[in-house]
């Protein structure tokens, strides 16, 4: 079971789940950096000077981690890269969603849609189990690398 | 892979049309409940006298300076939207809008200029709004989409910073305006 889970083949595909997954989350963003700082901004966890910084580069690192892992280069680094993206994703969602402030998830860039604060508080629970699920596949890219490396 | 995320970052930003661009380092801090009065810069721009004379001589002007008082010891002052209506009606109070400019271009209070906070040309808009010579104590109008919604208040906290002693939130924002029938334009002009 182990072994059938940590294969090549379902590696390849979990990578290339991850790869789309965060190709599109950051070309979403790329498209419209003001936007996205807002995003960023209304989570109220990044210093107000920083904002932009963030907004701007962390699009780039989630397509350039994506491509890497579609092609196959540095697989372990950029998985590693993923997964604490992940995990800071997860901390700032649960940290507003902890003080019920309701932000937009920003993942795919700027909202289109104006929801409710439920409908906000709802969806960010939501974006959690979603972060969650892909952290187990960024586990399952480590797990089995680290099976590769081992093998003789 | 940070670098190269970094290099891509500067490259495309740098290419990056004015509703894209983004400043490296923002400047987002809206005083908290406007009640403190922001820090001006020692040599930030101050209102001439010549400036001020030229929308203080209407009557109206000065009715309205009696209704709405500049507040130099704060950013920003709430107001409803019935005061936004009666301002609205004067027709000389400017009235900002400080959502993005693709938002503004999809409906906008009719008359409103687009100062969207997010883009990297508003500390411009502001600088060429002082020097088209309005009294720093008149009222001026800004609003954004309402209930969370800050936007409008780091606008009027720049417009502080700049010299204006009279910023007023439209606390309910542009949502509220449309459920009131009121006025709409769409398009890049006011």
């Amino acid at each position: 079971m182990n072994r059938r889970f940590l294969s090549p083949w379902v590696t390849v595909r979990v990578q290339f789940v991850l790869a789309a997954f965060f190709v599109v989350a950051g070309i979403a963003k790329i498209a419209d950096p003001p936007g996205f700082a807002h995003e960023v901004h209304n989570y109220q966890i990044v210093p107000g000077a920083l904002v932009n910084v963030m907004a701007l580069v962390l699009p780039w690192l989630e397509v350039i981690t994506g491509v890497c892992l579609f092609l196959g280069i540095a697989v372990r680094t950029s998985a590693r890269i993923l997964g604490i993206l992940l995990a800071v994703f997860i901390a700032a969602l649960s940290i507003n969603l902890a003080r019920k402030h309701p932000v937009e998830c920003g993942c795919f860039g700027t909202a289109k849609v104006q929801k409710t604060d439920a409908q906000r508080l709802t969806d960010m629970k939501w974006a959690i189990a979603r972060d969650v699920g892909l952290l187990l596949l960024v586990a399952q890219i480590l797990a089995a690398s680290r099976a590769d490396v081992r093998r003789p | 892979m940070l670098a190269a995320a970094v290099v891509c970052a500067a490259v495309s930003n740098a290419v990056a049309g004015p509703e894209r661009h983004l400043r490296w380092i923002g400047s987002y801090e809206a005083a908290p409940g406007g009640t403190s009065a922001a820090a001006r810069p020692a040599g930030g721009p101050q209102p001439t006298p010549a400036a001020s004379s030229s929308v203080t001589g209407a009557a109206a002007s000065s009715a309205a300076a009696r209704a709405f008082p500049p507040h130099p010891e704060k950013p920003w002052a709430e107001i409803s939207g019935d005061d936004v209506v009666s301002l609205h009606e004067r027709g000389d109070v400017p009235i900002l809008d400080a959502r993005r400019t693709s938002v503004y271009r999809e409906g906008h209070i009719a008359g409103a200029r687009p100062f969207s906070i997010w883009e990297s040309d508003v500390d411009d808009k502001v600088k060429a709004f002082f020097t088209e010579g309005h009294d720093p104590s008149q009222p001026i109008v800004v609003y954004c989409s309402g209930g969370e919604c800050e936007d409008s208040h780091m606008l009027a906290t720049k417009l502080h910073m700049a010299g204006f002693d009279n910023a007023l939130v439209y606390k309910d924002g542009f949502p509220d305006w449309q459920k009131r029938g009121l006025p709409v334009h769409t398009g890049d002009t006011p």
